[in-house]
């Protein structure tokens, strides 16, 4: 058993409302997982629950064995790094700034920033390609860069489990690629959520399916990618075919999906299924 | 400034020149003031023996308590709303629009209600914990509505509130104990002294002290309490500690010296376009530009007017008035 993380039988309710019921899965080393499903699945609640940034859930989620409410919140953000940026902040922060909080499960009340502390963080830039724009603004930067900035912070924050939020939300279709790219070269643990199907077929190893808050399917990408399943969750028909990667690549084919909405207006007043 | 023996470049500079602008500004205020005593013989007072017992007492016992008040009561404020704007990512928090002015007014309108002598002692007092309570009931109803986002606003609900009550009090009451609590509402420095140095010093070391250890933890906030959370940050936890340390400073300045409002608002605008957004040289910065600030301020309050002297509050909130108005132009032009 190689696991990193283990969910058995996680749930969660507000207010008697379930927002995820019974999810169970594995992430082992190495994986890069990406939670897929219909706006108002559950995805970002179960990145939620992962970070134990809530509480209220029911069910267990260990990471090496251990219960994440048993590790104190430091030693989570040693593991866990999020990436995941919803508003700009109001003041403005420089890239360095942004960066430098990684640092932060790391240090101690009244630490400072070491040599070493400083060229890590440059270390970090680099390796995101962004090491010339530390005096910029983060506010000033596309949200592509931005989101290379915030890759740069979980690696000064050494985290094991990389943790995205819609890493490509908003961004076109050069940069969605690129970010994926970078994260699949840093070869570390990867849990996302993404609603692109297709992008996730391509850069996932593993696929989680979740629907109105519980686990529709746990499997490899070639599984995940059915047709009929994914035309019953999202509502739409779907069709897939198989699509040549790169020439001379070792994944030959990478799986595809196409929704169509077969010639018919969706009606606006009711919702999915 | 050993803490600060890291900061390289520019930073540093700039912080040299704040430092030599404090201690400058310390001298030439102790210089102006309604008695006639030249600038020489205020430095001669100073560095050894006064030329006149008049000299002395004017000198150590008003000017010196005043000017030190001054300092360290913008420094407090300046650092007050510096932590405050960070803590609530709201470039428009001061701890003023808390609800402390009013509360503190309130607390002291009570107080005359109920004793007239000692006046000097229990008015304070009952200025401080009128403070307190407010920004509990202003922290208490955001925490109820559970938007953090809100408590500007609950303040500002909270202020009207709370001055509404002392008015109606007033109203009734005896038309004197107008004139007492009209200090609090419009804020002074006329009656301060060493004491009131001491214990506001004392509050404003153990800020620092606070803001030494959780800096990193207040640089996380900035990009928003998610992010702060994972990276480790009991966001809940920091921010009532902070909060509670930022009342209880400006619960004791405005016990002695009223309601200064807005210098908490300016302070840190103008260091962040110094010395960047993150909190430790923001509140050093804000702290020495806090304080140079208010010295000149009541400096000016001193002798604008011949031989009438205006109360400190009124030309802060003058300058801050305008300086917020110039704020939402500057955002609503950026953003």
């Amino acid at each position: 058993m190689n696991n990193l993380l283990t969910l058995d039988a996680v749930s969660w309710a507000v207010e008697n409302q379930t927002i995820l019921s019974n999810i169970s899965f594995d992430v082992a080393q190495g994986d890069i997982l990406g939670i897929i499903g219909p706006n108002g699945a559950g995805k970002t609640s179960l990145l939620k629950c992962l970070l134990n940034q809530t509480k209220n859930w029911q069910g267990s989620i260990k990471l090496k064995n251990k219960s994440i409410s048993h590790y104190k919140p430091h030693e989570l953000a040693q593991t866990f790094a999020l990436v995941v940026q919803k508003s700009p902040p109001i003041f403005e922060l420089k890239v360095y700034d942004v960066v430098r909080m990684g640092l932060l499960p790391y240090k101690t009340l009244f630490a400072r920033d070491t040599d070493i502390d400083k060229k890590e963080i440059i270390l970090a830039l680099k390796k995101v390609g962004l090491a010339t724009s530390k005096n910029k603004l983060f506010n000033t930067l596309s949200g592509g860069e931005q989101q290379r900035v915030l890759i740069a912070k979980a690696l000064v924050q050494k985290a094991k489990i990389l943790v995205l939020d819609e890493p490509t939300n908003h961004l076109d279709i050069f940069y969605q690629h690129q970010i994926l790219q970078l994260v699949k070269a840093l070869k570390i643990t990867v849990v996302m959520t993404i609603h692109d199907l297709n992008l996730a077929a391509q850069y996932c190893t593993r696929i989680v399916l979740l629907n109105k808050g519980t686990l529709v399917s746990d499997s490899t990408v070639d599984e995940a990618l059915n047709p009929t399943t994914l035309s019953k969750v999202f509502g739409l028909p779907c069709f897939r075919d198989n699509v040549q990667q790169y020439p001379n690549s070792k994944v030959a084919t990478v799986p595809r999906v196409h929704f169509y909405p077969n010639n018919t207006n969706i009606p606006i007043s009711v919702g999915k299924n | 400034m050993l803490l600060l023996s890291n900061v390289k470049g520019k930073n540093a500079w700039i912080f040299t020149g704040l430092f030599i602008l404090t201690i400058f500004s310390l001298v030439s205020a102790i210089t102006f003031g309604a008695a006639e005593i030249n600038s020489v013989d205020v430095l001669q007072c100073v560095l050894s023996d006064c030329a006149t017992p008049m000299h002395d007492m004017v000198v150590w016992q008003v000017r010196i308590p005043r000017v030190l008040v001054g300092l360290v009561a913008g420094m407090g404020l300046a650092c007050a709303g510096a932590i405050l704007q960070n803590v609530t990512r709201n470039p428009l928090a001061d701890p003023y629009l808390f609800g402390i002015i009013s509360g503190a007014g309130l607390g002291a309108t009570i107080a005359t209600l109920v004793v007239t002598d000692e006046q000097m002692l229990v008015l304070p007092m009952a200025a401080f914990l009128g403070a307190l309570f407010s920004v509990t009931i202003v922290f208490g109803i955001a925490t109820l509505l559970r938007n953090m986002n809100h408590l500007l606003l609950t303040g500002v609900a909270v202020s009207f509130m709370l001055s509404s009550i002392s008015h109606f009090i007033l109203y009734l009451g005896d038309p004197f104990a107008t004139n007492r609590v009209i200090f609090w509402l419009m804020g002074s420095l006329t009656s301060v002294e060493m004491f009131h140095f001491y214990l506001i010093a004392t509050m404003i070391l153990v800020t620092l002290v606070t803001i030494f250890a959780l800096h990193r933890q207040i640089d996380a906030l900035l990009l928003g309490d998610e992010s702060a959370a994972s990276l480790g940050v009991n966001v809940d936890k920091l921010r009532i500690i902070l909060l509670a340390l930022c009342a209880a400073v400006t619960a004791t300045i405005v016990a002695y010296c009223g309601g200064i409002g807005f210098v908490g608002l300016m302070v840190p605008h103008i260091v962040r376009q110094l010395l960047g957004v993150t909190t430790m040289p923001l509140i050093i910065g804000s702290a020495l530009v806090g304080g140079c600030f208010l010295v000149w301020v009541d400096v000016l309050a001193r002798s604008i007017l011949a031989n009438v002297e205006i109360p400190i509050g009124i030309i802060t909130s003058a300058i801050g008035s305008i300086f917020f108005l110039a704020i939402m132009y500057r955002t609503r032009k950026t953003g």
